[in-house]
């Protein structure tokens, strides 16, 4: 154990006696392995040990947040100090003593990346860029990387959890460039698991290569994306990331509960069409934005969102839970202990829905069929969103057409939520990064196909 | 001192396992921070990060391994690894440590230190109550930071090259939130230094800036004259800077590759690297191999006079290495960036731009550059916000739009430039630009 239990109840006696009324500490030990490739080579191998603490106190909803990376007992000490010192006054406290406590391991591992031999490691990516590359002769560079994260963690705190937990991610990534006539167009394909290696048994490193060479070449084929408002089918997988950047984010109790968010005082509220279920799930076992517990030391749960489009759940940390009166959900996360936690998403999604696929597409007279979501960005309080489309066709009189790049969704979370006016049933879901201000944590996106009545459609 | 003893500690282990090229890279930090949230201090932070990254050459390949973890049993841990990690590469590019440069740039002699903790309390509780004067309309949501950092780094190699270097800077932002009705808008203005005196300044800015953006409707699609605040401007510079690294280039990955001496803009554009720039709190006059770093013009007069390079581009390109191999963390391996990386200004004041854009968008917001930007094909396709310009003036504010092109047309395209330049937040890499006129952009909206 990184910390003992007797150092983690002087450490957080020291910490209170600042005058807090809950005071918790994280601790981890992080082991980062990465591969890259470029240009059919292996050209860099790096390990990186993270390891630190952060020490949290609250005063009612004010906090005061330290973190060292110094990890011997006077580093902890020192750091335990400086929170008590923030908070206020010096004074007496009483022993704060803690239980040990063991969570359920619902996402076990078996082949620990940092154990396989890098040369091993560096096989399974050769074979993914390999792969990308001999797909089309077009296809003039790729790069990929393969990622192993041993991530364990400590929370202690003085209701008295102290727990650990123990999680493992594996992700390989392929970019794939082709070219033509001075023109470069890009394909891009990165699924990864809550798993170890072993996660390459069920997805083979050769697939991930080739879908991005294929996507890379449809596009190297496409004209530009005409502008303007359309109707739009969505695909499933990281078609997701719409709902996660146009209401996910809004519905985090980081912005909720300070009335920074468009979705603030909306529970209960019709705020989406009947069709939409949306779900934050963050014990689906193995997935990439699965844990056991949170970073609080609460344990995951499923929370639905949204059920029929009525407004059900926030997703809500320890802070957002003492200023919204609601309880905790699972989900506080943080990218690192340098990072204060704060709530974030884990897998999310929209559920389900009652139509076929086969009639969201062909009830589109002329409109856009996203097949292949890039990344997206929003403001929380205004809802403004944006996404790139990786892949995009054209559907003219209830039928795919040709491929067109370059476009881009923009609009806001209530308006599509409202717009969404279908929903199928292919729910698939697809791996991402988070970004937001707990730093970068891995998170699923997913949802069926999905129908968009009214959506601007940047293009040119 | 724990630097000292992790240093012999490697060079203890990286002698035994007769590795005999091999640098050590140690990077500390503090920061400290208050955020506030109404009228009181909601969150204060602290903290203290560092770690060491050895890397070595093991027949002719470069292996690394990093660690926060600072004991000497982790250091031997850091010598294995990083042997392990260079017997798995196979590029064959030449690697190097670095011998020395014959010199560096001085550092003016100003004491780097933290901020103290009642200054940022203050500095927020000020900078909030003063967001809060700017107007009736500011509602509950707005924040404000106030922030101090300051940083060490220490490069040590088996040439014994031995380099450091110290930057801190200080600052502080608002982020308000104003309500009008239904309605509500946010707008952000930052100030970086270390006497916080334009805090007034800063939360008129911001405020002023939430209120304009009040009763914008969706811009109208077509094609415009498009005056971007050098604000927005400069993140065009920071999503396609990827384009002038020598190692893009030489991958293939950049569309400037092979275009050294032609003209690839305007013949009025003018870009600079500064490491050193004046008024940038962070100078760096080394980079992450031990390369002085030098101001260099990477695009005069519309040509392209040098992609970045580090040691290893360099040595392929059969050039010398403009200083430019940074290292992201002190885990990061060597990558190419720039450091203050700014589009010049030209000679137009504001209102001039205006004018000559006659009729147009104003745009003072664009969001969503790492989804809507691909710096390998040039493509981007923005997020807007801005005003209407309507007979040379400022008109009505428009939202939900995006503007579309291709970076590399774009620079060729530029009408005029403002005569200020806007720098960004001090990072790794500071971008900055002026306003920029450029005629007949695609817009698309309503």
């Amino acid at each position: 154990m990184m910390i003992a239990k007797a150092l983690a109840e002087e450490v957080l006696a020291s910490a209170m006696s600042g005058g807090a009324d809950f005071v918790e500490l994280f601790g981890e030990i992080t082991r980062n392995n990465s591969i890259n490739m470029v240009d059919g080579k292996i050209d860099r191998v790096t390990d990186n040990l993270v390891s630190g603490v952060g020490i949290r106190a609250f005063l009612g909803t004010k906090t005061v947040f330290a973190s060292t990376s110094d990890t011997s007992r006077a580093g902890l000490l020192k750091c335990a100090r400086a929170v008590a010192a923030a908070t206020g006054e010096l004074r007496a406290v009483e022993k704060i003593i803690l239980n040990e406590r063991m969570f359920p391991n619902i996402h076990p591992a078996k082949v620990i990346p940092s154990s396989v031999d890098a040369k091993v490691r560096a096989d399974l990516l050769r074979a993914g860029c390999f792969a990308a590359k001999e797909y089309n002769e077009a296809i003039s560079q790729v790069s990929g990387t393969l990622l192993g994260v041993d991530h364990t963690i400590l929370v202690a705190n003085t209701e008295g959890l102290y727990t650990t937990d123990r999680h493992i991610r594996t992700r390989m990534a392929v970019s794939a460039v082709a070219s033509a006539a001075g023109v470069n167009q890009s394909g891009f394909n990165g699924p990864g698991a809550g798993m170890g290696l072993e996660f390459f048994d069920l997805v083979n490193p050769v697939d991930i290569g080739r879908e991005a060479a294929r996507q890379a070449m449809v596009n190297l084929g496409a004209d530009y994306c005409p502008a303007g408002t359309m109707t739009v089918a969505i695909e499933n997988g990281f078609g997701g990331v719409i709902f996660h950047e146009a209401c996910g984010h809004s519905l985090e109790a980081t912005s909720v509960a300070i009335g920074a968010s468009q979705m603030a005082g909306k529970l209960g509220q019709q705020i989406a069409n009947p069709k939409v279920t949306a779900i934050d799930d963050g014990t689906i076992p193995s997935a990439w934005g699965s844990v056991n517990i949170d970073d609080e030391g609460h344990p995951t749960q499923k929370n639905i969102l949204i059920e029929n489009g009525i407004l059900k759940s926030y997703m809500i940390d320890r802070l957002g839970s003492r200023r919204m009166g609601l309880p905790m959900t699972g989900n506080s996360r943080r990218q690192s202990y340098e990072y204060e936690p704060t709530s974030r998403m884990t897998n999310t999604y929209i559920d389900n829905g009652p139509d076929k696929n086969e009639d969201i597409i062909a009830s589109i007279e002329n409109g856009l069929y996203c097949k292949k979501m890039g990344g997206g960005s929003v403001n929380p309080l205004t809802g403004a969103f944006n996404f790139s489309v990786a892949e995009g066709y054209l559907v003219k009189n209830g039928k795919i057409c040709e491929a067109v790049r370059g476009a881009s969704l923009v609009g806001t979370g209530s308006e599509i939520l409202q717009n969404i006016d279908m929903v199928g049933q292919n729910l698939e879901r697809a791996q991402g990064m988070c970004g937001s201000s707990s730093g970068s944590i891995p998170t699923d996106v997913g949802q069926p196909l999905i129908r968009v009545s009214s959506i601007t459609v940047g293009g040119r | 001192m724990i630097f000292e003893q992790m240093k012999n500690a490697l060079v203890a282990a990286a002698t035994e396992a007769g590795i005999e090229q091999y640098e050590i890279y140690y990077q500390v930090g503090e920061s400290i921070s208050a955020e506030t949230l109404k009228d009181d201090i909601s969150a204060f932070s602290s903290s203290v990060s560092g770690g060491i990254c050895f890397r070595c050459i093991v027949d002719g390949k470069m292996g690394y391994a990093s660690s926060e973890l600072l004991t000497e049993d982790a250091m031997q841990e850091l010598v294995k690894n990083a042997a392990l990690n260079a017997a798995c590469i196979d590029s064959e590019d030449e690697v190097f440590i670095f011998e020395g440069s014959p010199e560096y740039a001085k550092i003016e002699a100003g004491e780097v230190k933290l901020t103290d903790a009642v200054t940022i309390r203050d500095t927020a509780l000020r900078l909030q109550k003063e967001t809060y004067a700017q107007s009736d309309k500011v509602a509950d949501g707005t924040q404000s930071v106030a922030m101090s950092s300051v940083g060490e780094v220490r490069l040590y190699n088996s040439h014994g090259l031995s380099l450091s270097n110290r930057t801190g800077m200080s600052g502080a932002y608002a982020a308000a939130v104003v309500r009008d009705g239904e309605e509500a808008q946010e707008a952000f203005d930052f100030a970086v230094g270390e006497t916080f005196e334009d805090v007034k300044e800063t939360a008129a800015t911001a405020v002023r800036k939430a209120l304009d953006k009040m009763g914008a409707s969706v811009a109208p699609s077509g094609k415009y004259n498009v005056v971007f605040d050098g604000r927005q401007f400069r993140q065009f510079l920071s999503v396609f800077s990827s384009a002038f690294s020598a190692k893009n280039a030489q991958l293939g990955l950049s569309l400037l590759a092979g275009k050294e001496g032609e003209q690839v803009a305007a013949s009025f554009i003018n870009v600079v690297d500064d490491p050193m720039r004046e008024g940038s709190p962070i100078k760096t006059p080394f980079d992450g191999e031990g390369v002085a770093t030098a101001r260099r013009a990477v695009i005069e007069n519309g040509v392209l006079k040098t992609m970045l390079y580090d040691l290893t581009t360099a040595k392929k390109a059969g050039v010398t290495s403009t200083g430019n191999g940074q290292k992201g963390s002190y885990a990061a391996p060597v990558s190419i960036a720039p450091y203050n990386f700014g589009l010049m200004a030209g000679d137009c004041d504001f209102d001039t731009l205006l004018a000559k854009a006659g009729e147009g968008i104003y745009i003072t917001e664009c969001k969503g550059f790492h989804a809507g930007a691909n710096a390998i094909t040039g493509d981007f396709s923005i997020e807007s916000a801005g005003f209407m310009i309507r007979d040379g003036k400022l008109a009505e504010p428009v939202k939900s739009f995006t503007v579309a092109g291709n970076f590399f047309s774009l620079i060729k395209d530029i009408d005029l430039l403002g005569n200020e330049v806007r720098w960004g937040i001090p990072g790794r890499t500071v971008f900055g630009a002026p306003d920029v006129l450029v005629r007949d952009m695609s817009v698309a909206g309503k």
